[in-house]
């Protein structure tokens, strides 16, 4: 061959090669065939998740999340996009979040919840509490007595309001899952319009949960692992020393939550998709000083993002986002849920 | 016997081909840019040892050609060999005994002269590593460069370039040496270094090819010349014989030019005035005829003798020959060569 | 016809030892004074950086939550940590610094050297093409390996003598052991080499076509903020895999968190490799077709 030819085609099959390769990272893996698995029914396949123990495991979480969220003026918004999670299958665990170029790492040792901000420099300590179960990430499994009976006693409350099925297998993280469905019945008024959750075929652990709303094809809201691989990890993932120079915070019981138990006071009206939770805001907390940057009041954000509404309960304003709907009045009472807005007038409204 | 051949006619008019070996031959050789044509129909043939001269004003096709001849460019069209390999494709075999100054020096300008060639060096095939810095040495002496050889390249005046650039084609010893344009830039001292180092090498039997647009040049130092022309080669072949083609003629001292002038006229041999008196066109007529049309008109002849064309005036012939000139009506330089070629000896 | 024409000397046509033409090339390139103040400048920035940190004396707070991104929030972690400093500060050049680094060497491989007419040199006694790519590869990969490491270095020493040997921890809060972190930092500056190694590739490619030095340089330039600016159009979301400096300033945060996420890394490693087969490709096929 003329060695000028040659040379060219050596240079045509090294660009060809780079280009596929470009276009191997910038098209996505793509779902794949659905794997053939057995058969299985909605049940045993709830009580195969009830019944499993969380292993050892490492992994990454992703949120997609399309809910529609009111962009609140000089807050960051909420776009927690992954976090790597890992752990041991014993109760110790650690999560990292990665925040730009910064990370929040969370790791439970056992007895001790750290929080290392890199950013800040900060730690910060909370002594766990086992008895109380405060554990973001330890199995469910321990709690569950008879995983047989917990499954049907589960089902039977769940297809009060839902129809409940495996629709067939997919692929998550590169692994096998079923897809379990929650479809709501046809006479819940829910903005939503399933909920899949898709369990893994070996493990029986839950790997990817999706919320679809009415009228829309991509899910609102994605949550699940982009890859995990089971099997024992390094125990000093699961350790923390406070690195040389760092801030160390104690913080002390009672959690977060509690405060918030403690301050939101309310009931839960109806069942099923259309349940809806009514209560009454802490005194004064409608004039608080808002979150964010403009030094505005609650009150005052609530006008921005919210549309005002009014009708037998009085007036106030509703947040509406695709997967739910918050109604807030003026006298401090509120309102939410997976419904539409309408649902909560009349809930509001019945008390 | 003559070795001249003009234009091509090599193929056309088999008049006599160069005998013995060839340390370069193109045959057909042809490069475009775009739509401009540099080069066409170069047929050139180097004879081994030779000292070949190509001549020809600036954007005739000379460097083109050696490009060409060296593998730096592929040609259009058109073959060339050089040390018995073709160009471009064996290059790897012919290029290690060839030495080669193209285009002016080429070197960085932050590194000292011994560096710069240090570097080239570093590339040659025929030089074992130990030898390198010797060669480098041997090289710059052999130029004059030593006192030199540390100072950044920058520094250097346009002689002490081209002479870098000569040492670079010297660096290992050669069987064929191609210097274009050698003498570019160099004061009269540093051209009569360059004949003597061109001198040098025909001695130990390197071929070396020069060109230059100087005529001078090329008589002083060529056994063999090629003279180029609007991209084709319209003459070669040996620099005596070359010397002597062309028109033939004789000149004839006179006091009376006039008279001599309607003398020849009357005789149907064509003439025009020169300094020394007139000069006989001796295509139409022999030398006895010319002097026996003379003193039949009673004109009186000091001296005849005959005339030595000159490669100047050959060059300038075939270089200018669009515009016609008194001595060569309807014809122009080329085909003119190629009439006197086939009638003299 | 009776020419004759002179025989060759051998099926095998002789050549210079390879390794004879890389030390000519990196004695070449090490002695350009260019070359060495750009070096030099590097390795002064991770010393600069790591003393203005130290003055401003300021730990925090984050950049503006996330989106802030890049290698200047990254080095809001760099004081009173020695590890972040080093990597910091390549995250910080990798955006422009290194990357002009790498395509002057590539402008200077080919396009420098035509136009001082010093490539014909080593085309006449002959080296062949392909090797004069390599060579030149060679060249470009050593300038550019040289400047990450050599601003890994200093940035490591600058971290240590102002924070203390003690001060080697992740962003995950892990402490390392001084071998860990020097492995780290290692990591970091060779992944930025092979991003380099890409950069040079593609300058080489545009080097082979021009014989302007400046215009391989601005061409760089331009390409740069051209897939820096597309790479902020959300639009065009389905394009950013494909550009080369798309992972750029995220990546190298990866290399500091503990255990370190390989995904990202490894992407940016692939995209490289690419971008690198691509740029010699053509560089390759130019500077076989193309007249020397």
């Amino acid at each position: 061959m003329n060695p000028k030819r040659k040379a060219v085609s050596i240079a045509a099959a090294g660009t060809a090669l780079g280009v596929a390769g470009l276009a191997a990272i910038a098209v996505p893996a793509g779902a794949g065939e659905a794997p053939e698995l057995p058969p299985v029914s909605a049940e045993s396949l709830v009580e195969s998740v009830l019944r499993a123990d969380a292993p050892a495991l490492s992994g990454t979480v992703e949120v997609d999340n399309d809910l529609g969220l009111p962009a609140v003026p000089g807050v960051p918004a909420l776009d927690l996009e992954s976090a790597r999670v890992y752990s041991d299958g014993e109760g110790r665990s650690r999560l990292a979040l990665e925040d730009g170029a910064s990370e929040h790492t969370i790791v439970l040792d056992g007895n001790t919840l750290w929080n290392y901000d890199s950013a800040t420099n900060t730690v910060t300590r909370s002594p766990v509490d086992r008895a109380h179960g405060e554990r973001p990430l330890g199995p469910e499994g321990e709690r569950m007595a008879d995983p047989t009976r917990l499954a049907a006693e589960f089902l039977r409350t769940v297809r009060e309001s839902s129809t409940v099925t495996v629709d067939g297998t997919a692929r998550v993280a590169d692994r096998a899952v079923y897809e379990l469905v929650l479809t709501p019945k046809p006479a819940e008024r829910t903005l939503l319009r399933e909920v899949r959750v898709a369990v893994d075929s070996e493990s029986r652990l839950p790997l990817r949960l999706s919320v679809h709303t009415n009228g829309t094809t991509e899910p609102a809201l994605r949550i699940g692992f982009s890859d995990i691989d089971f099997g024992a990890q390094p125990a000093e993932l699961f350790r923390f020393t406070p690195p040389e120079g760092a801030t160390v915070e104690q913080e002390q019981q009672p959690q977060r939550e509690d405060h918030m138990r403690d301050e939101v006071a309310g009931d839960v009206v109806g069942e099923g998709w259309d349940a809806v939770f009514v209560g009454q805001l802490p005194a004064g907390l409608l004039d608080r000083q808002a979150p964010g940057e403009r030094g505005e009041n609650v009150r005052g954000l609530l006008g921005q993002v919210g549309t005002p509404v009014s009708g037998e309960f009085g007036s106030g304003h509703a947040i509406t986002t695709k997967v739910g709907t918050a109604l807030v009045t003026d006298d401090g009472r509120v309102a939410f849920g997976a419904v539409p807005q309408q649902v909560l007038t009349e809930a509001l409204g019945t008390r | 016997m003559r070795t001249v051949s003009v234009d091509g006619g090599i193929a056309d008019h088999p008049l006599s081909p160069p005998t013995g070996p060839l340390a370069a031959r193109t045959r057909g050789l042809r490069k475009t840019y775009g739509p401009t044509v540099a080069v066409d129909h170069v047929d050139l043939d180097v004879p081994e040892g030779a000292v070949l001269g190509m001549l020809g004003p600036n954007g005739s096709g000379k460097t083109t050609t050696i490009r060409m001849l060296l593998g730096l460019v592929r040609p259009t069209a058109g073959e060339a060999t050089l040390l018995g390999h073709a160009m471009p494709d064996e290059a790897g075999h012919a290029l290690p005994d060839v030495g080669a100054l193209v285009e002016g020096p080429g070197f960085h300008p932050f590194l000292s002269g011994r560096d710069n060639l240090l570097r080239l060096a570093a590339a040659e095939p025929r030089l074992g590593g130990g030898d390198i810095p010797g060669a480098v040495d041997d090289a710059l002496e052999r130029v004059g460069l030593t006192a030199a050889a540390r100072r950044r390249y920058r520094g250097y005046s346009l002689g002490m370039k081209q002479r870098l650039g000569l040492a670079a084609a010297l660096l290992v010893p050669r069987r064929m040496v191609v210097l274009d344009e050698p003498t570019n830039g160099l004061d009269p001292a540093g051209t009569r270094e360059i004949r003597s180092i061109i001198a040098e090498l025909h001695a130990s039997g390197v071929t070396v090819l020069v060109s230059s647009h100087l005529l001078a040049e090329v008589e002083a130092t060529c056994t063999h010349v090629a003279v180029l022309h609007a991209g084709t080669v319209v003459a070669q072949g040996e620099l005596a014989e070359l010397l002597e083609t062309g028109n033939p003629g004789l000149v004839v001292s006179t006091p009376d030019t006039t008279a001599a002038m309607e003398a020849l006229r009357g005789g149907r041999i064509p003439s025009r005035l020169v300094p020394e008196g007139v000069r006989a066109d001796l295509t139409a007529a022999t030398a006895p005829e010319v002097v026996a049309c003379l003193v039949r008109a009673g004109v009186p002849v000091h001296e005849a003798r005959r005339a030595r064309t000159g490669l100047e005036d050959l060059f300038a012939r075939l270089t200018q020959g669009e515009t016609n000139g008194e001595d060569r009506p309807e014809r122009d330089g080329l085909s003119d060569v190629v009439e006197t070629d086939g009638e003299d000896t | 016809m009776t020419t004759q024409v002179l025989a060759g000397t051998g099926s095998r046509a002789p050549h210079a030892p390879t390794v004879r033409l890389l030390r000519a090339e990196l004695h070449w390139i090490f002695h350009r004074p260019r070359t060495l103040v750009v070096l030099g400048l590097l390795a002064v920035l991770p010393v600069i950086v790591g003393v203005a940190l130290t003055l401003a004396d300021s730990p925090g707070p984050p950049g503006d939550g996330p989106g802030g991104e890049g290698g200047g929030s990254l080095l809001a972690s760099a004081a009173g940590n020695a590890l972040v400093l080093p990597v910091g500060t390549l995250a910080m050049t990798l955006a422009l610094l290194l990357p002009l680094a790498a395509a002057m060497a590539g402008a200077d491989a080919l396009a420098g050297e035509s136009a001082h007419g010093t490539l014909r040199g080593w085309l006449l006694a002959p080296v062949s093409r392909g090797k004069l790519l390599l060579v030149k590869a060679f060249g470009v990969a050593t300038v550019a390996a040289t400047a990450a490491f050599t601003m890994a270095l200093t940035g490591m020493l600058t971290g240590l003598v102002i924070n203390g040997g003690g001060t080697l921890f992740t962003l995950s809060g892990t402490t390392l052991s001084f071998p860990a972190a020097i492995g780290k930092v290692a990591v970091a500056a060779a992944w930025v080499s092979l991003q380099l190694w890409a950069v040079g590739a593609v300058a080489l490619a545009i080097s082979a076509w021009t014989e302007h030095p400046m215009l391989v340089v601005a061409s760089v330039l331009a390409g740069i903020v051209l897939f820096s600016v597309l790479g902020l159009l959300d639009a065009l979301s389905w394009l950013h895999p494909v550009l080369l400096n798309d992972s750029w300033q995220i990546a190298l945060a990866d290399v500091l968190r503990d255990p370190m996420p390989l995904d990202t890394l490894g992407e940016g490693a692939l995209r490289a490799a690419c971008y690198l087969a691509i740029g010699l490709s053509v560089a390759y096929a130019r500077l076989t077709t193309k007249d020397g």
